[in-house]
Order: structure tokens, then sequence, then C-alpha cells
């Protein structure tokens, strides 16, 4: 490992110590088919299985499948069958809505979107919201209102409820709400936060809590000390110019991610010699740490200090100057800097002294809160309130903390305080803090009631379970981080019966009211003045209502913190090892964890599928003596958890990160003992940051299903693969790029390129797609989109471990330089739809094809499943349906396909077809009207859903297009293009900042020297 | 020890006649059995309401899209709803008995469930609109329908059929305003006119597998 090169690319550990097991995968020519091989499957066992499906085959075939057409006894306005149409909707996850446009089949929505419209999407998504429709189609959610009496369970009826509760909660009115307690989910339905009122108006002795085990409450709770009153932050990275993220994913956890992806991606172009910088301190790796210009492994618990350490050198490196207002002055008073080495805090303070307004210090969930308060004291003295922050008013008013509130609850049952128990969502007997017991404390309420989507640990502990109806079923209301109002509207009428929390919370009050009325009361209000009807029907179509609705911003005039104890901060760290719990964005607190699309999504940094782990720095792994694969038991506060061991090359010393979310008992067939649970470790005052962990080796081992191996691209041997990487994935530092602006033209030297067969010619279109590599982010969203739009199956955790995950993109991630603190790069890699097609000339039976638009058509019916393909495919971009994986149980999971994308069989090739459909699409919508088809007319599922816009597709033969001017442009390069391939897909080779001047930072690798005679440049 | 008798050897050009010319006859059967022609041309379902195009689109020549409406502008031609059919019958013929299932999904909105005729395969895409409003006519597919009391499948709808004519549209196309007229006969020049019409249009169909496979 010592004799690596700084500039040096590895996927993984295994493959950076050139493990035996790694050697064994590249050597087998069929990683696939080991398992098939030394597997339980005989070889009679397969004799049989296919004479049994040949003999059924052909009884089918004979038959014509008789089909009926049943029409609309009616037609709706505006309807046409077969005809798409997207409805604006928005998504709330925690207690923050993006604005969504979800299209829908005859009824049927099957894909969601991003709303241009919406300030917290515009036009991106995140894998979770793509993932949303698998959800409302999940035959696992709850479809009946079950009563449970005594450890029986007993279905029953929404009569049943609604007479019980007609009663039982007028009895309570009467006695003035006394016994009463509401646990909602966060929500930011201004509709939800009238009916709560209502509800505390009607039982004054009520208790309403709000509870997440993923809060934000800490950054709340900091911001309130500096303003004064409960505040947020927005924040607005198309304007910042140095950021300092302290512990901050702000692509990857925050509510707030598809906004920041996109505003950051607009400076890392190196457009005009300029581009912003990103500096990361942070203990694990997230996305973050992987876009930053310079990252810094640190621990959670010693980032505080690093924070008042910052703080004193912006005060330090000011002097004199006075350009720092007195506020930061006056509450570090008093606390010297005390490291005199110039590091990178150093650096951090003098570039955001350089850029008073266009600088952002921001913390993440897991730092306290006086770091918070410190970074907003910091952005206040630099003065970018209004520039790359924005301090609003948090919607929630004065609640208390969800850890505070969530105790305060339990303390009262355990007093026997509460007598009925209404949980709104959520699933606290999962996922409250660990010390609260909270399982068993349901119990002991006389009366529980829960509503969910599905029969989650939660609901089998409550008298009570309610379906609850999915957002694509329900109408609702939703405010975006920043504080945008969105309407929630059905796409579908509820599958299973369900109700939203609103039409619960009215149920309560002893109404009938629906859900489309509740709304429209609230609504009413704001649109007091105006035409009702016109601006109702304005917001329903939008999506948000006319003109946003922002937050408004807080009074910073009296900004000056109170009550901060912001000098012990310095001794913030406990030392020992820390477990910090780090949300994967996938299953999110475990609610998504019955999506097999999230599950399967390869994790963005460990690229792990199906499971969580213990993510171990490479330092301790070695002082414990572990492995990946291995297995640690982790113990705090007198509980222990045995997870899984991944070594992560760059997380700092002495922290362990683990996910939340897995090890679910009652989420379904398909999340059910998925992973560890590692609530246990969790507990009050603890849950994002657990310090004075044991750790110790345990015994056995547990195979991770980790695709970060599968697929390698490895183009001369693994021999040659090392100083590969480097051609692979281009990037150099904006210093170098300043000076040879050609860099990424100059990194594969090789003879002139000979055409050995006919060029193809392509009069009409030319369809390509490009891919900014310094803008993606890495956060895998494209792989679920792609997944949606293009009927990818979900293939289980055992074939992952086989190699035979099916998407369509991929996004492999590789380190560069020492394990200890690497720098991480994202490369999202699909078909490259070569016009010189390896993969077609191998084809027996012609089954891929060149269609004359230069598209690499695969034809299913042709397949006969030779692989020949896929062999020779350099870029590993064809999948190969083993088994028939699409093969739904029930009509309902048939209601999530595509109906304009064909579901493949078991036995043929697939791969990615640049949509092939939504190009189709288009071309004959604009044939009909006799038209020429617009630049960014068609989009692709991975670049509609790209929240950083890093994909871009269009027509070459059309000068003008945005793909055209891409592919012209000299950070542009083609992935083993020197193969002679010419892929359509080409990459824009990632630019950094480091600022540390000079060098190749990045630069590219061995290859790079003077031309050779006559030789040119891929 | 048993020794097979002489006289079997007669039966010897028999067998042989059996191993050559059974696998060609089990061949030529599976053929048969498989062509579009022999499973689908023909196919005539009976549908629940007993509709007769002859008398709707023949006698009183009703024009196709006045309840395929969504022909020139969608995928689907679109079946009409009940509510097209009660336009007219809503005074006409509300005595008759045929007619009970349209009358109760009228009233109850529960859809006629029709016999689908005209079935392509699942992994094939077929645009009604990109053809219509180029000038394929509804009879070039669907035969003379303003002649059949019951709908029957008029021509083979296989992919060989469909591609004599992407590869040769002239042969089909017809000026864009005579799509619907099912009586409508080729001039003598077609193929000419075709070639006109297709110059001018632009029409240049393609062949590519990716037209019509997704």
């Amino acid at each position: 490992m010592s004799s690596l090169k700084g500039n040096d690319f590895w996927r993984s550990l295994e493959e950076l110590e050139d493990t035996p097991a790694f050697r064994e995968m590249l050597r087998d020519r069929f990683p696939h088919f080991v398992a098939l091989a030394n597997g339980p499957a005989s070889r009679r066992g397969f004799l049989k299985l296919m004479g049994a499906s040949l003999a059924f085959g052909g009884l089918v075939g004979c038959r014509r499948p008789q089909e009926r057409i049943v029409p609309h006894a009616s037609r709706p306005d505006g309807r046409d069958p077969g005809v798409p149409v997207q409805y604006a909707t928005s998504m709330d996850v925690g207690g923050a809505a993006i604005g969504l446009l979800v299209t829908s089949f005859d009824g049927r929505p099957v894909k969601v979107e991003g709303n241009p419209g919406h300030p917290a999407s515009a036009g991106g998504t995140n894998a979770v919201a793509q993932a949303s429709v698998l959800e409302l189609y999940d035959p696992d959610r709850s479809q009946a209102v079950v009563r449970n009496e005594r450890g029986t369970r007993m279905v029953q009826d929404w009569a049943a409820f609604d007479g019980f509760a007609k009663s039982h909660f007028e009895g309570l009115r009467t006695a003035g709400g006394e016994g009463l307690a509401v646990l909602a989910e966060a929500s930011s339905s201004p509709s939800r936060k009238a009916l709560q009122h209502r509800v505390a108006e009607a039982f004054p002795g009520s208790r309403w809590i709000e509870y997440e085990s993923l809060s934000r409450d800490s950054e709340r709770a900091g911001l309130r000390s500096v303003f004064g009153t409960p505040t947020r932050a927005a924040l607005d990275l198309s304007r910042a110019q140095v950021v300092v993220s302290l512990d901050a994913d702000l692509f990857g956890d925050h509510p707030d991610q598809v906004r920041h992806a996109r505003d950051f991606a607009a400076h890392r172009t190196g457009e005009g010699g300029e581009m912003s910088r990103l500096y990361c301190v942070e203990s694990a790796f997230s996305l973050t740490g992987a876009m930053a210009d310079k990252r810094v492994p640190m621990r959670s618990g010693a980032i505080p200090a690093a924070a008042l350490g910052l703080a004193a050198r912006l005060l330090r490196a000011d002097a004199g100057r006075g350009t720092l207002a007195p506020i930061l002055a006056t509450q570090l008073a008093g606390t010297a800097v005390t490291d005199g080495d110039r590091g990178p805090l150093d650096r951090m303070a003098e570039d955001l002294l350089a850029h008073p307004h266009d600088a952002l210090v921001v913390a993440g969930p897991r730092q306290p809160a006086a770091v918070h308060a410190l970074c907003a004291l910091i952005n206040l003295a630099l003065g970018n309130e209004g520039h790359t922050v924005r301090h609003v008013v948090d919607p929630d008013g004065e609640r208390v903390s969800h850890g505070a509130a969530i105790a305060e609850l339990a303390g009262a049952i355990g007093e026997g305080q509460v007598s009925t128990l209404v949980v709104l969502g959520g699933n606290p007997a999962y996922d409250a803090p660990a010390d609260l017991g909270f399982g068993a404390l349901l119990e002991a309420v006389e009366t529980t009631i829960h509503l969910g989507l599905y029969e989650n640990e939660t609901a089998g502990k409550c008298g009570w379970h309610l379906p609850r109806a999915h957002y694509l079923e329900s109408w609702g209301d939703a405010r975006g981080w920043g504080g945008t109002r969105g309407v929630v509207q059905p796409l579908i009428a509820p599958l299973y019966g369900g109700r939203s929390d609103l039409e619960l919370l009215a149920t309560l009050l002893g109404e009938s009211t629906g859900g489309q009325e509740i709304v429209r009361e609230t609504l009413r209000a704001d649109f007091a003045g105006v035409d009702f009807e016109s601006h109702w029907r304005r917001t329903l179509h939008d999506g948000v209502v006319p003109h946003g609705g922002e937050f408004p911003p807080v009074d910073s005039a009296g900004a000056g913190g109170t009550g901060l104890d912001l000098a012990s901060l310095a001794g913030a760290d406990g030392g020992g090892t820390e477990v910090v719990v780090v949300p994967d964005g996938k299953v999110h607190d475990g609610r998504f964890a019955n999506l097999g699309w999230l599950q399967e999504l390869p994790g963005a940094m460990t690229k792990i599928t199906w499971d969580n782990a213990a993510l171990v720095p490479p330092a301790d792994a070695e002082a414990l003596g572990l492995t990946t694969n291995d297995r640690i038991a982790l113990t705090a506060a007198g509980a222990t958890v045995e997870l899984p061991v991944y070594v992560m090359p760059g997380q700092a010393p002495g922290t362990i990160a683990v996910a939340p979310g897995y090890g679910r008992g009652s989420a379904g067939h398909v999340g059910d003992g998925v992973g560890v649970d590692v609530g246990p470790l969790r507990t009050t005052g603890a849950m994002d940051v657990i310090p004075g962990v044991a750790a110790a080796a345990a015994a056995g081992t547990h195979d991770l299903a980790c695709t970060q191996d599968h697929y390698p691209i490895d183009p001369i041997g693994e021999s040659g693969m090392e100083r590969r990487l480097d051609e692979i994935y281009r990037s150099a530092d904006i210093e170098h790029y300043r000076h040879h602006p050609d860099f990424a033209q100059h990194v594969v030297h090789h003879p002139p390129l000979e055409q050995m067969f006919k060029d193809h010619e392509y009069d009409g279109h030319r369809w390509a797609m490009s891919v900014d590599l310094g803008k993606c982010v890495g956060c895998g969203t494209c792989v679920v989109a792609c997944q949606a739009e293009n009927n990818v199956p979900v293939v289980g955790r055992q074939e992952v471990e086989n190699g035979r995950e099916m998407h369509w993109i991929r996004v492999d991630r590789y380190f560069r330089g020492e394990p200890d603190a690497p720098r991480a790069v994202m490369m999202p890699v699909t078909c490259h739809q070569c016009e010189n097609a390896p993969c077609e000339q191998v084809c027996p039976v012609a089954a891929t094809v060149h269609d004359r638009e230069g598209l690499n058509v695969m034809v299913y019916n042709r397949c006969v499943g030779t692989r020949y393909c896929a062999n020779n495919c350099p870029y590993k971009v064809r999948r190969f349906n083993f088994f028939k994986f699409q093969d739904p149980d029930s009509d309902v999971e048939k209601m999530v396909f595509n109906p304009d994308v064909t579901v493949r069989s078991r036995g043929v090739m697939e791969k990615c077809s640049f949509c092939v459909q939504r190009i189709n699409r288009v071309k004959i919508e604009a044939g009909n009207d006799g038209r020429l088809i617009e630049d960014g007319e068609i989009v692709p599922a991975c670049a509609q859903a790209c929240p950083a816009g890093a994909v871009v597709f269009g027509d070459l033969n059309d000068p003008e297009s945005e793909v055209a001017r891409l592919h012209a442009q000299d950070r542009s390069y083609a992935l083993l293009g020197e193969m002679n391939n010419r892929p359509r897909l080409r990459y824009l080779a990632r630019l950094t900042n480091s600022g540390e001047g000079g060098g190749h930072g990045g630069g590219p690798g061995g290859g790079h020297g003077e031309p050779e005679e006559g030789g040119h440049h891929g | 020890m048993f020794v097979f008798p002489k006289w079997l050897n007669l039966l010897r050009p028999g067998l042989a006649l059996g191993m050559v010319g059974g696998p060609i006859y089990a061949l030529a059967l599976a053929y048969y059995a498989l062509w579009p022609r022999t499973t689908t041309v023909g196919y005539q379902p009976e549908q629940p309401v007993p509709y007769s195009h002859a008398l709707h689109a023949g006698e009183m020549g009703i024009d196709c899209r006045y309840c395929h409406n969504t022909v020139d502008r969608t995928a689907a031609a679109g079946v009409p709803p009940t509510d097209t059919c009660m336009n007219c019958h809503e005074l006409v013929r509300r005595e008759s008995e045929k007619l009970i299932p349209v009358f109760e999904s009228h009233a109850t909105g529960m859809p006629v469930p029709w016999q689908r005729v005209h079935d392509l395969p699942d992994f094939a895409y077929f645009d009604h609109s990109a053809h219509v409003t180029r000038g394929i006519g509804c009879g070039s597919c669907h035969g003379r329908v303003d002649k059949m009391v019951t709908v029957h499948h008029e021509e083979l709808l296989s992919m060989g059929w469909c591609l004599r004519c992407h590869r040769h549209p002239e042969q089909h196309l017809r000026p864009v305003d005579t799509v619907t007229q099912l009586d409508w006969v080729p001039p003598e020049d077609q193929l000419q006119m075709g070639k006109r019409i297709a110059e001018n249009q632009g029409i240049a169909p393609s062949s590519d597998c990716s037209t019509c496979h997704r």
C-alpha cells in the first residue's frame, strides 16, 4: 500500500491490496456463473425445470390470448386513453417537502419527476421520491382496520372504528381532553397545524408530541439561541464561493439536498476559470466529503473544538481590520487559538474572510446546538445573511425538541397520565430512544390508536391499527425547507381504503370532513380577497400556491446569542470510540425499509446493498484485527449490537458509522430482517453521536452484498488496472486546468485510429449524452429513476452477491490517495451507445443492432442469451436476466410497470436504451404536429431525475444543442475512447479547486508527457 | 437367443420414411399452426353488443373519427365511451333489446366489456396517430370495416407485414384527408402519388427495431 502513488484511483481496499479474493474474481471469466456451478442447483434439477417450462410454454403458446377493452362509460374531459398525464403534488419526509410531477397512465401513477416550478426540486428529485410509487403499490401495506385485543389480531372495518371513535372521543372531550396524547410524525402541512390547534382547543388537557428519530433539532436550538426565536437556515449554494461544512451532509441527508446539489453545481464547471471551493470537516465519509475540494476527516466529537478554532482564527486573521461584526468578538472573548500551526483551519478562515457575503459555514445535525449557533454567528459576521444563507422563521413555532418531547411523553405514560394515545404515522416502538422502553410503555396505555402505511412494530403494540392513505392517494399540503407552499393531490383513490392524517384528525374532532375540503379550508384563509376557485385551480396545476409562500426572514438585527457556553465546546470530545448514526439516503429512519428499489440501491459511499454495516476506519479495523465482512460488537449504555464490518477508507479514526432503519421486525416481506437495528445504542441525548462505545471483534462473519468490485472496467487485464483507472476518471485542479485547458484530451495517447468497418450514416438525429463529473454528487437518484422508468427488476440480496444486479445505470465510486484520508469520486456509467459497438459485432443472432440514429438497440425477442455481448462490452453495462425476476404475485405489483417499456423475461440481455420510449414519444408528437424536435424536449429518466443537472441529452446533428456544445468543450472526453468505440456518451472531466496552487492536484496520471510523433489523443 | 424374424426387414423403408418425414411433418404442422394467417386472420369474436360497423360506418356513413376520436392524436384509436353511443341512442332505438348493455352502462357508469379483435403483442408499440396523420388509411390495416357486420381480423398484422409497408410506404400512402374513406380506391398512379406524398411530407418510415420495440 505504501507504494501507492498519489494520483492512483482504486475502487475498494480489496483491490488496492490486491487480495487473492479479488484476483480470483477477476480471473473468473464468468463471475455470475460461480454460484450456479457450485450452488445447490444440480444439472438434473436444471433439466427437469427446463423440460417442465418448455412443456407449459408450448401449451399456452397455441392459444390466442383473449383481451377485453373496457372504455370509460363517460370519458373525463381532457383524458385520452393510454396517454400519460402529469399531476403536481408534494412529498413530505420528516417535515420538509419537495415538489413533484407524477406521471399517470390511465389513472395509474407510475413515475415521479421533480416539479420544475418548486424551488426545493427545480425539476430534480431524490432516490426516496423516485421509489415512492413502489411504496404505493406495495402489497405489504396494511389493508384493513385491525383491532389487537389481548394478543389476538382481529380484522375490522372503518365503520367499527368510527363507531368506537365517536363515543370514545366524545367522552374525552367532556373530560376536557385529560389523558389524550397525540404522537405525530413531523409534518410541514399547514392544514395539519390548523387541525392540531383545533384538537388543542377541543381537548384542552391533551398533549401533542412531535417526534422524529432523525431530527434536526440541535440546529433549531442553536439558531434559536442566536436569534431569540425559532429559526431555520435555508441555504443558497448557488451564491456561495467558499463553503465550510462541519459534519454536514448537504447533498446526502439534508431535507433540501436536491436544491443544494443543483445550486452547488452552478460553480463547478470552471467556466471562466473560476469556481467555488468546498471544505468539509467530517467523521463519516459523506457525499459532501466526496464533493469537497479539501476534506478533513475528524471525529464528530472533536468538531465542536474545530468550529471554535475556526471562529478564533477568523478573529485573529481579521484583527485590526474589524470586518467582523462585534457579535462574534464578544462571544469569543477570552478564547485563544491554541493551535499555533498553520493547518487547514487557517486556510478556511482566510478563504472565508476573502469572500465576505459569498461564504458559508454550515454544521450538520449531529453537532450540538452551540456549534450551529457559532456557525450562524460566523455567517452573520461575514455578512452572508441574505446571500448564501437565509435565516427564516421556523414554521413549528415554540415546540419542544423531538427528544425532549418523547421523553416527556414516556414519563407521562409511566405516571399513568395518558389513557388514550393516537400515533399519527411514525414507528416509535422501533425508533424511540432505547432508554425509554417505548414499546413496553405503549402496551401500558389503555387505548392506543396507530395510523400507518404498514402494520409495523408500533402497530403490533397498539389496540387499533388504521391503514393510512399514501401521499399519492390523499389530499394535503406541504411546505418545502425554505417554505414553498405546495399542494398534495391524490392520483388514485386509496387502494386499501386508507385515510390521511388530516382525515383521522377530523374524525377525532367528531367530523367527517374529507381531505380536500380540509385543505381548501386552510387555503381559503390565505386566498382571502381573491377569486378562490381560480387560485385553487392554479395551485393544483402548478403544485405550489401562487407567489410561493416562502418563510419570512427573522429579524437578525438583534441577533447576538444568549446563554451560549461556547468555551465549553473546546472540551466537548470525551475521547474513546464514538458511534455516529448516519442515515444512508435509502431507508431513512426505517420507513422505506420495504422498498426493494431502495434496498438494492448500492450505498452511495459503500456500495453495500440489502444491509447496513459498521463502517470502521482502516486504522481502527487493523487495531481490532477486523476486515470487511467480519463482525463487530458495539457496546454502549449496557446495550450491545453486533454488526458486519465494512472497512471504510477516509473515515475519521475513532469513529464508527452505522445506518439507522435496518433490522426491522415488521417492515414487510422485503424489509424484514435486512441488516441490524442499531436502535439499542441510541438513547436520549445520544441519538446521533454515541460517545464512549466499546468496540470488540465478534464471532462469525457476514458476507455483505456489496457491488463495489462488480463490473470492473478492465481493458488490459488486472496488471494495467491501477494505471488505467486514472484514464477512466479524469480530473484536474482548476490551477492546472487554467494552464492546460485541454488536459482531459491528453491523458491517453494512442496511434491513429483506423476504421475497420464502413461508417454508419446518421442523416437524421444523432442522440448523445454528456455526464458532467464535476456536477455529479453520486446520490444514486438516477439509478432508481431508471429502475422506475424502465421496469428494471429487483433481484434480491443473494443475486446481488452473485453479481447479477440489473441496474441499467450504476454509479462507480473510486478512491484516490492513502486509505486513511483518500478523496472519493463518483462516476455514473450506463450504455455508451457506441458508434462502433463491440457488442453488436459478436451477437450471433443480431439481437443487438444499430439503428439509424445511432442507438444501440437491444431486441429482446431475438436474444438467445449467449451473453457474448456482455463479455465484449468494455463498459460492463449489459445485464442478463438469469431468472424471471419480474414475476409479480399480485396484480397490484404489476401496476407499477411503465406500460411503454417491455417487461423482460428470463434468458435475455438488457441494457440502457437512452429511454427510447421517450425519444419515440416526442418524435411521434413532433411528427403529428409537423414541427421539429426542440433541444431539451427529450429527457431520459436519469437526466430528468438528476438533482445536479449533470446529465444532458440531445441531438449531436443539431450544432446548437446543449449536448453538442458540451461534447465540444475542452473538458469532454470519451471513456476508453482509444478502443475506437466512438461512444455517444462523453464525460466532462471533473475540476477541483484545492487552492493549493500549481501541480496536477487531481491531475492526470501516468500517460501525460510530450505527445508522441503522430500520436493521437483520446 | 432371440433373433428378429426376417420379415421385419420389410418395415425398414417405412421406418426410414417415418424418421425423415415425421419431423418434417411436425415442423410443417407447427409452422402452419403458428402462422398468423391461421391464428389471427379471420378472428371474429362475438361482442357484448352486436354493433354493426356495416350499418353505422357503411350505410349511415358515420366517419371513423366520430367514435374513434383520438386516432389522430394518440397511440390508441380509442374505443368510444358509452356516452358516444348515447349521443344518438338517447333518442334512437330506445326499445332495442340489443342495446340493453349500453343503456345499463350508461345508467350504472360501468363500462361495456368489448372483446379486443386487433391485438398486437405487448412488446410491439404501435401508434395510430403516427400513421393516420401521415396518410395511411384505416382500411389499409383494418380492411373494409364498413362492410363488416361483426368486425373480424382482416390483415396479418405480423412483423413482416408491417415491414413491407415501412420499406415501401408509397404503395399505401394517400392524401391525409382521405384516410377514413374506407371505400377509397387507389388511383392508377398510386406509386407516383405515394412517392410524391412521401417526399412532400418527409415520410421516411424507419425499419429499425427501436421504432416499434422498446
